[in-house]
């Protein structure tokens, strides 16, 4: 909310505080202040000056050369672009020295050769305005030499971002209140307006009928008659200006005021455009309205609107209509002032997209014992300024709710919430009296107060012990630490496994990326697995409208970008959760680790210019170093569009996940240079085989022997078929076995081309002696007619 | 004799200094120590030297071995010693290492986020988490949060189809480790992704990351609070960080607080920078856990307790100087290798 000190300073003498100290007292009061801005001129150094005469400059069109009288009896030469003035007129004169908006610092100095001693400004150069388009001419009777600040005082205006709770301080008279509070200096009482309303008298009901007693509980208005309507005097389109409301016309000002003085809306009808009583109902469906802003609102029954006996004449608490304002032509006025219930007003807003200064006060709540006091200020100041006669009393339908009560606050209960335990009751109550609450008794242990109506957010003990908090501010309470034994969780345990995954792919040479976790339907087809994803009812944008079933697209599509920035050695990786629909409803949401590698095994350098690009069985190698967990790698029988050679990893039953190759026509959409490859892993899976301590296995007294074997066997023969036969053997002496080496000729000459020769190495030990060759050799033997015996393979020997 | 011994010496130290690598030391080894060397005939010659003569004569003999000996041993030290150096002549150790593997690199908000968890864990906070895709009462109703609130409207709140919705802030985690606790102290912090329909621009994402923090005993008190984040933020940004608490407003915990640390950008004066926001939980909080439960372990006469929450993005931001949040997403390598350990 933009607060003026100036317009604050008439409720409360705030002369002894700074601009900063008012700042800190509001920042903690929870009144975050987002803005300061400094208003009109602050230096002594403007002045009014009279200007006596000109004559055009020798050397220069545009420019004027005068003689003015600052006051100081000796005339003053300033050289003048402006255009606007005669002599005679009288305006302001920054002298040397004097600092203007912006820094702008005034000098003696010559122009176009001419001497001239200060500047002579216009409104924006004083920072008043965006008048640029010449002096700014002051009145005749202001006197000449004096500061001009002391005519036209500057400002200060506060951006305030008051919090939804304290819908009270939406107006200076709240901010005034608030401040009084917290610095104990007095409030101007006779401001207070709420106090010195005339006492409404219930209106007939053909005077206002309320229908909707439930979103509108009290109605008032006032008939003033015979009114002149025109401009805003100086003082009151100033005030609006100041807070930049623009000036409308009188009347229209005078509600505007009233509203950012008290925070209570108003509305002024012009009661000759009414036909027939007020009505306040909730429109009917479909109903067409003109507001204020030219537009046609369709409205819905949960509206509710003002009527007249025709037609709706304002969306209560929103906005007027275009047809029944206040216009330069109105003489009989119909002052509106009502309290509406919150969520209604609320609602309607929210529906509609109109938001006014008056929603948004009656959206958050108003105090609804100022409803008469506010038409009452209103009233006099429209006496006033536009004249005509006032009705002698406020009708109004329906009473002011009662909104607040009284509240029972254990003060034991306060000092141990707030960790204050030496904290006394007398300073507990001095707090909430000076913020207007009323002790109605107190004993030892507890106090109870009555809650002023304006204080909508304070209805629970826990509410008083937070106005305590507020006002002594956290410097007072003693910091405490604390720590406590808190047992390892699930949670606890996946985070550190997580990071001691993450850890081991950066320490080779891997960067992890953090991709959004919503992506486009287009990414979806980047995904190496077919899953159901779960999609946003309302996304903001076409790139962002699926929860992630993969982290694989988001790895793509940050190759792509690396790519595009010229890089072809791509090595990512990215841990997070995904999301997949479940088939029967409801949606499961799953922790993975996806990898994507492209490119030179190794970063190119002056040892090796261009290192040989990776393939997937570095993939696979990666992989086989994250985790003591064995797994086959088993190959899919289908692929999605974008991807080859998927294969899913196994351990046993347990699906540890995927890896694939992009397909290749996908790679040259994205510009890939090299073959890319991607593995998602599932972390829980993955977390399944790495659980508990290791065991420790004793060390071999008694050294090994090897047997190499050369072997050919059918091309499509996979390797893991071979692996498998070799993990079966159970002869005591064979410890396992290696594959070293894989040849195949696609020319045919050196073997068939649908053969391949693979070489394995054997090793033998026994652990309680050391073997003879005729064992080892005897073992090999058996062994490999079981090769033979068990797999196409034909042994070479 | 003797004079012919003298002179095999010198002839054979002549040898072996003039001998340039090891297979003309092993010639010169041979030649006068081997089986038909010349020492090795002079000492057959003992036999005749005339007993009066042979002290001397073996003596002298010995003598010549001994230096013939040690002379070739040292030679081949020197010879090794002299290969040795040969061997890393010319080799620029001031060229570049090779890169092996490369250097990657943990995400700086891995990296912040896992600071702010080590240093919460030392005063013993317990990791927690929660879905993402949050029900309407995890994310809002139980949090305090009044049912026509702007924060739950369409335009702010991504939804499912389904009326579920994506959670606006890692608060539903305190609602979710609540409703499962056993007993109480619960005291956990929960990283984690929160969602907000936000245009995605230099200061928003509209899917970024917090840590939430929730403590709740029968004696937790401002005070708590209070030392817990000062002890927090100081680990941080360092032991002389300045911290303030400014009152504020959020639906679920009162009071409420905003926090501020001083910090000083580079070559500019040091300014108070929004951080993060906490307060006591709200007594309405613990009465919908309750009921939710069926049970009154969070009694709201008794229980009381604090939270915080902070973006972990924003803290990675103002760590590292970074002026666009765009590039937390960005993933462009030029960006993260500037993070390497």
């Amino acid at each position: 909310m933009q607060t003026s000190l100036s317009w604050l300073s008439t409720h409360l003498d705030l002369s002894s505080y700074t601009v900063p100290q008012l700042s800190d007292l509001l920042t903690f009061a929870g009144v975050e202040v987002e803005g300061i801005e400094e208003k009109g001129v602050t230096t002594d150094k403007v002045v009014v000056a009279q200007i006596q005469s000109f004559v055009q400059h020798p050397d220069a069109d545009k420019l004027s050369v005068c003689q003015v009288d600052d006051g100081s009896g000796t005339p003053r030469q300033i050289v003048c672009g402006a255009k606007n003035f005669k002599a005679g007129d009288k305006v302001p004169l920054a002298l040397p020295g004097a600092v203007l908006t912006g820094g702008f610092t005034i000098r003696e100095g010559k122009l176009r050769g001419v001497d001239s001693l200060g500047m002579m400004c216009s409104g924006k150069e004083l920072g008043l305005g965006e008048d640029h388009s010449g002096l700014l001419i002051m009145s005749p009777d202001s006197p000449v030499g004096t500061p001009f600040n002391q005519l036209n005082p500057a400002d200060v205006l506060f951006d305030l971002e008051i919090t939804p709770n304290r819908p009270d301080l939406l107006s200076h008279l709240g901010l005034a209140r608030e401040l009084a509070a917290l610095t104990g200096l007095p409030l101007k009482s006779e401001r207070d307006h709420a106090k010195t309303a005339t006492k409404p008298k219930r209106a007939a009901e053909d005077q206002i009928a309320i229908q909707a007693a439930e979103a509108c509980p009290l109605y008032t208005a006032r008939l003033i008659k015979g009114v002149k309507v025109g401009p805003s005097p100086d003082w009151l389109r100033r005030r609006l200006e100041s807070i930049g409301l623009r000036p409308i016309n009188s009347i229209v000002d005078i509600t505007n005021f009233v509203l950012m003085e008290m925070g209570q809306p108003l509305h002024a009808f012009d009661l000759d455009k009414l036909n027939g009583g007020i009505g306040v109902r909730m429109a009917a469906e479909g109903e067409k309205f003109l507001a204020l802003d030219g537009q046609t609102y369709a409205l819905q029954t949960d509206d509710l609107v003002i009527a007249d006996s025709q037609r709706p004449v304002a969306i209560a608490g929103v906005m007027g209509g275009e047809e029944t304002g206040v216009t330069d032509t109105t003489v009989n006025v119909l002052l509106e002032s009502a309290y509406f219930a919150p969520s209604g007003i609320r609602r309607t807003s929210r529906r509609l997209g109109l938001s006014s200064d008056s929603s948004y006060r009656f959206e958050r709540g108003i105090d609804p014992q100022q409803v008469s006091g506010a038409s009452e200020l209103a009233t006099k100041l429209i006496l006033s300024i536009a004249g005509g006669t006032a009705e002698d009393v406020i009708l109004a339908a329906g009473e002011a709710p009662t909104l607040v009560g009284e509240v029972t606050l254990d003060e034991d209960r306060a000092r141990k919430l707030l960790g204050t335990p030496d904290m006394q009751g007398d300073e507990i109550h001095a707090i909430l009296e000076k913020l207007g609450l009323t002790k109605k008794s107190a004993s030892k242990q507890e106090s109870r107060w009555l809650i002023p109506s304006y204080r909508l957010d304070l209805q629970r003990p826990v509410d008083l012990i937070e106005e305590v908090a507020r006002v002594i501010g956290l410097d007072r309470v003693p910091s405490r630490q604390t720590a406590v034994a808190s047992p390892v969780e699930a949670a606890d345990r996946a985070y550190d496994f997580a990071m001691n995954l993450r850890q081991s792919l950066a320490s080779r040479g891997f960067f992890e990326a953090q991709t959004l976790r919503l992506i486009s339907t287009a990414q979806l087809a980047d995904n190496p697995n077919t899953a159901e994803p779960v999609a946003v009812k309302n996304p903001l944008s076409e790139d962002h409208t699926t929860l992630r079933p993969s982290i694989v697209p988001g790895l793509i599509a940050t190759a792509a970008l690396n790519i595009r920035q010229g890089l072809h050695r791509l090595r990512f990786f990215e841990l997070g959760r995904v999301f997949l629909q479940l088939p029967k409803g409801g949606s499961r949401e799953e922790e993975r680790l996806a990898i994507l590698l492209s490119g030179p095994v190794s970063p190119s350098s002056w040892h090796a210019r261009e290192p040989q690009a990776a393939d997937i069985h570095e993939l696979v190698g990666q992989i086989q170093n994250l985790t003591r967990t064995p797994f086959e790698v088993r190959p899919a029988k289908e692929n999605t569009a974008n991807f080859l050679l998927t294969s899913e990893l196994r351990a046993g039953n347990r699906v540890l996940g995927w890896i694939a190759q992009l397909h290749p026509a996908r790679a040259r959409d994205i510009d890939a240079r090299h073959p890319v490859y991607v593995a998602e892993l599932l972390l829980s899976a993955l977390r399944q085989g790495s659980t508990g301590p290791t065991k420790f296995e004793e060390l071999p007294r008694f050294p090994g022997m090897t047997r190499d074997v050369a072997m050919e066997v059918p091309a499509d023969l996979p390797h893991a078929k071979v692996a498998t036969f070799f993990a079966s053997q159970k002869h005591p002496l064979f410890v396992g076995a290696e594959v070293f080496d894989v040849f195949t000729d696609p020319t045919g000459t050196k073997m068939a081309k649908d053969r391949k020769s693979i070489a394995w190495t054997l090793t033998y030990r026994a652990s309680d002696k050391t073997l003879e060759t005729a064992e080892v050799d005897a073992a090999h033997t058996s062994i490999l007619s079981a090769l033979e015996k068990t797999l196409p393979a034909v042994v070479r020997r | 004799m003797l004079s012919q011994l003298d002179s095999l010496k010198t002839e054979a130290l002549a040898a072996i200094e003039a001998a340039q690598d090891e297979s003309a030391l092993e010639a010169v080894r041979v030649n006068f120590l081997g089986k038909k060397g010349s020492v090795t005939a002079l000492s057959q010659g003992m036999k005749d030297v005339p007993v009066d003569q042979k002290k001397e004569v073996g003596a002298k003999l010995n003598d010549v071995r001994t230096a013939v000996t040690d002379g070739i041993e040292s030679k081949k030290l020197a010879l090794q010693a002299a290969k040795d150096a040969k061997a890393v002549e010319g080799i620029d150790v001031t060229l570049p290492g090779r890169p092996g593997a490369g250097v990657g690199a943990l995400h700086p908000l891995t990296q912040i986020r896992d600071l702010a968890i080590r240093t919460l864990r030392r005063m013993g906070f317990a990791l927690a988490e929660g879905p993402e895709i949050e029900t309407e009462w995890h994310c809002f109703d139980a949090l305090n949060t009044p049912a026509d609130h702007p924060a739950r409207n369409e335009k702010d709140t991504f939804y499912l189809p389904d009326g579920r919705l994506l959670r606006t802030h890692t608060s539903s985690v305190q609602i979710r480790t609540m409703e499962a606790a056993k007993s109480l102290p619960v005291r956990i912090i929960a990283p984690g992704a929160a969602y907000r329909r936000d245009e995605i621009d230099a200061t928003h994402l509209s899917v970024f990351n917090q840590l939430e923090g929730l403590y709740v005993a029968n004696d937790v008190s401002l005070g708590d609070l209070k030392g817990t984040l000062e002890y927090f933020f100081r680990e941080i940004f360092g032991a002389n960080t300045a911290v303030r608490f400014r009152p504020h407003f959020f639906p679920f915990t009162e009071p409420s607080f905003e926090i501020d640390v001083k910090l000083e950008a580079k070559g500019k004066d040091a300014r108070w920078i929004e951080i993060a926001g906490c307060g006591m939980v709200d007594p309405a909080v613990f009465t919908a856990i309750n009921k939710a439960r069926g049970d009154t372990l969070f009694d709201p006469d008794t229980t009381t307790g604090f939270a915080f929450g902070l973006g972990l993005d924003r803290l990675a931001m103002i760590m590292h100087g970074i002026t666009d949040i765009r590039h937390l997403i960005d993933n462009d390598v030029r960006f993260l290798q500037q993070f390497a350990a």
